[in-house]
């Protein structure tokens, strides 16, 4: 069957935008998560044309859909799970045009995402979601994942930033959901489509909303005898009336490997290392700055220093952004996890990583976004050791159990995907899961575009409420 | 048997209700889900009123059943530290803003709410005039619960700030009229209040905009234009000195416009300056520079414009909205516009929330 598609879609793309031997499709079988499938045949579209037809020819094949950027997702989102075609949208890199006056561009969605950033530059402006992975990820990819990063707190995920999106459906139209003006009218499909991890549609175009380059940035260093001091720095802070753009925190465990990786001036005997930036006006990151380290001091700081210069405040960054480099040099394997609590409950929730990380006898690290209550633990480990996966597996579940327990969710900014399909009854009654199931069906009622991934199966199978009546038109 | 459902819940006392068969007002979810499913086996219609100040909006709804939010008035969580709030439906923007106030926060819904709602303004998807530096209102809709068209209660969404965990249901409420379902309660993102607050006026939006950096606001009537700042007293006061000389230290808002007929007109932020050129002088308006946006008052004698003039704002990609009008003007000129192209979809997700089209009928563009 496949072999016959793959003829199929080199007459539409051409040789070089179709692969099928099987160690080239074993590359595009996983994303940077743990789970692994196998593509029928991968695809490579160069425009809104190519995916048209691909769609197509898939549903003409009977396979489905699976849509991929450069496979950074954590949640499993881009793993094929039954007979499909990977559509790999990375050649649909164009920056199409740059509108500096209504501040937006739009873009291709293998666009990635620091280079929109760096090509607006001069023009004062950026796309504000920052990934860890934004010199490597997709625009495409954070639309799919409504993807988050270390900014997200002043300025909020990706689909804060979306204006509207060009969307291949999963019959092969064309449609334009949202557009240049505020408040689109009729129901906001933008807002849904966002997120969606492929399941809804194939993104081919995006108009991005940019955001003005602060004109002036600080940013403090802040360490601390104890998780708790730090945690009570973050709420103070917010507390004061100060959203800082960015609030992150990283425990002993992480700023010990960040020093061995790379020298960046962390303080290893600190049980807590805060980094804060604020950003905006020249005279507000002044003041801003001072009433962040002066609240530090009141939370006993056993220091908390403002950057002197350019160059000390990028190697801070550095630190925290090398967190999974350094990761790396300890154990060949490492599980990223994604969750959320309330701020309130981060002092709580930490406490239950440190004792389910002892209890499993598994190196938990943790850096994250504190700001947002949004945490990172991280584990490290040896894949071929006897039965660390499964004690791995079993932290993990625990740990978004715990988590969804605290009143949190179960992804802050990573997604579902197949990581945590499963799980989504921890925050979802049968109710829920059921609205969320019919949105899908909404869009893709066969269900061809990246089938059994954000819902667990069963999702739909009940019959609540009143049946549609016989001759609505649906 | 035991009586209707329609005879046990509370009749609705609130003012300026329409005519309908049946005005009722449910105390909890649970009442206002058997409302609906019985509304539903009847094929009734029902209009959802909250403080009926958006009801100007969108096709119009015959009802033979209003269901006020006059009893949905719970804060149902407040945490101040986790800048999150929990409001049913019924609650007054007012009332909420009153009291987020006494922490220092705001949700940034409307500056001049009269006696709107939360659930209004959401089901509505209006913001209010801060958006400028903070986003829309859907951008803070962290959760939302609805009570389907078929009496069911679904959530979606979560009560933190961060999260994306499955479709994002409470942005797709947001602006749905109801279609998916009564919005009855909302967890909303807030803000800190900043320290200082100022409104410059300036003689140019357009310089202002060039000049402050992310002001919360740059709104312009047929009075002036100011500018509305907001943080440390270091910034607002030396962004205050280069945008000009007369300034208040308070936030002056103005007037929401009031007239015979207004309209909402969206277009690219870099068109405002054109279409309000346009519309000449002596219109009550209040426009928001920056956003795109900008509400316009006219006389019955001056519907004449209206066909043209959204004839060009669509053409720019944007959209001219009726707000508020007398009753007959919805006969002779449509409230929306062109309907979207995704009509269709949109027509299958209402159907598979309200699947006997019983919350706002036919309401949304596109009569759906």
């Amino acid at each position: 069957m496949s072999s016959a598609l793959a003829g199929e879609l080199r007459s539409i793309l051409g040789d070089d935008g179709v692969l099928d031997r099987q160690l080239e499709l074993h590359v595009y079988g996983k994303d940077s998560g743990i789970t692994r499938g196998e593509p029928s045949v991968v695809a490579f579209p160069e425009s809104t044309e190519d995916v048209v037809a691909v769609v197509k020819a898939a549903k003409r094949h009977g396979v489905s859909v699976v849509a991929r950027g450069s496979g950074t997702g954590l949640a499993g989102g881009a793993v094929p799970l039954e007979p499909s075609l990977i559509l790999a949208l990375t050649r649909m890199n164009e920056i199409e045009v740059v509108d500096v006056e209504n501040r937006s561009a739009w873009v291709g969605p293998g666009v990635i995402n620091l280079d929109l950033s760096n090509h607006t530059y001069s023009d004062g402006l950026h796309f504000a979601p920052d990934p860890s992975s934004q010199s490597v990820c997709t625009i495409g990819g954070n639309i799919a994942n409504n993807a988050g990063g270390l900014h997200c707190l002043s300025e909020g995920n990706t689909v804060n930033h979306v204006l509207a999106l060009e969307v291949v459906t999963a019959d092969g139209d064309v449609i334009e959901l949202g557009g240049p003006a505020p408040d689109p009218i009729g129901l906001d499909l933008r807002a849904v489509m966002v997120g969606s991890e492929g399941t809804l549609g194939i993104v081919t175009r995006a108009l991005i909303k940019l955001t003005p380059n602060p004109t002036a940035a600080r940013t403090l260093l802040m360490s601390f005898r104890s998780v708790e001091d730090a945690a009570k720095t973050v709420s103070d802070v917010i507390a004061a009336g100060v959203i800082p753009a960015a609030l992150e925190m990283m425990d002993r465990l992480m700023t010990v490997a960040v020093e061995r990786f790379i020298d960046a001036g962390f303080p290893t005997d600190a049980e807590a290392v805060l980094l804060a930036e604020v950003s905006g006006h020249e005279a507000a990151v002044e003041a801003e700055a001072e009433i962040i380290r002066a609240i530090a001091d009141d939370n006993n700081a056993i220091e908390a220093r403002v950057a002197s210069d350019a160059k000390e405040r990028q190697r801070m960054w550095l630190g925290r952004k090398s967190a999974f480099g350094a990761i790396a040099q300890m154990n060949p394997d490492y599980y990223l996890h994604d969750t959320v609590v309330p701020r309130t409950k981060l002092v709580e929730m930490m406490r239950n990583i440190y004792e389910i990380a002892e209890r499993h006898q598994i190196t938990m690290l943790n850096v994250f976004h504190a700001g947002d209550g949004n945490l990172h633990p991280l584990m490290s480990f040896d894949a071929s050791e006897e039965g660390v996966i499964e004690r791995v597996k079993a932290a993990a579940d625990e740990l978004l159990a715990i988590c969804v327990a605290l009143g949190g969710s179960l992804s802050g900014e990573h997604g579902i995907g197949l990581e945590k399909r499963d799980s989504m009854g921890l925050v979802f009654n049968e109710y829920d899961l059921d609205a969320q199931a019919r949105i899908s069906e909404a869009f893709d009622p066969d269900g061809s575009m990246n089938p059994n991934k954000v819902l667990p199966s069963g999702s739909r199978c009940f019959d609540f409420g009143r049946p549609i009546p016989e001759g609505t038109w649906v | 048997m035991g009586l209707s459902v329609l005879d046990e819940l509370p009749v609705a006392e609130r003012d300026g209700l329409p005519e309908a068969d049946h005005r009722l007002a449910p105390t909890s979810m649970d009442e206002a889900a058997r409302l609906l499913d019985h509304a539903s086996e009847l094929g009734a219609q029902v209009l959802v009123w909250g403080g009926g100040t958006h009801q100007g909006m969108g096709y119009r709804v015959g009802p033979d059943i209003v269901l006020s939010c006059e009893n949905l008035t719970s804060i149902v969580a407040y945490e101040p530290d986790d800048l999150t709030v929990v409001v049913e439906a019924g609650v007054g923007i007012s009332v909420l803003e009153a009291l987020l106030a006494e922490h220092d926060q705001t949700a940034l819904l409307s500056e001049v709410p009269g006696i709107a709602t939360v659930g209004g303004a959401i089901a509505a998807g209006v913001s209010g005039w801060r958006r400028s530096r903070f986003g829309p209102t859907r951008d803070r809709v962290l959760q939302a619960t609805l009570v389907t068209g078929d009496g069911r209660v679904v959530t979606g969404g979560g009560r933190v700030v961060k999260n994306v965990t499955g479709y994002d249901l409470p942005r797709l409420a947001t602006g749905s009229f109801g279609s998916l379902g009564l919005v009855a309660q909302v967890c909303l993102k807030l803000w800190p209040l900043p320290s200082t607050f100022r409104t410059v006026m300036v003689e140019s939006p357009e310089a202002a905009l060039d000049i402050a950096f992310r002001p919360m606001a740059i709104l312009e009537t047929g009075d002036g234009a100011w500018c509305y700042l907001g943080g440390t007293s270091q910034e607002v006061g030396e962004q205050s000195t280069a945008l000009g000389e007369h300034f208040v230290d308070e936030l002056e808002w103005p007037e929401p416009v009031s007239a015979d007929v207004v309209v909402s007109i969206r277009v690219p932020p870099s068109e405002l300056r054109s279409v309000l050129d346009g519309l000449g002088a002596g219109r009550p308006y209040v426009a928001q520079f920056g956003v795109g946006e900008t509400t316009v008052g006219l006389d019955i004698g001056d519907i004449d414009l209206l066909p043209d003039l959204r004839t060009e704002v669509e053409d720019l990609g944007g959209a001219l909205v009726v707000t508020e009008a007398p009753a007959e003007l919805y006969e002779e000129f449509d409230p929306w516009g062109t309907p979207p192209q995704t009509l269709e979809i949109q027509q299958r997700l209402i159907a598979r929330f309200d699947p006997r089209r019983v919350i706002n009928p036919g309401r949304l563009p596109g009569r759906i």
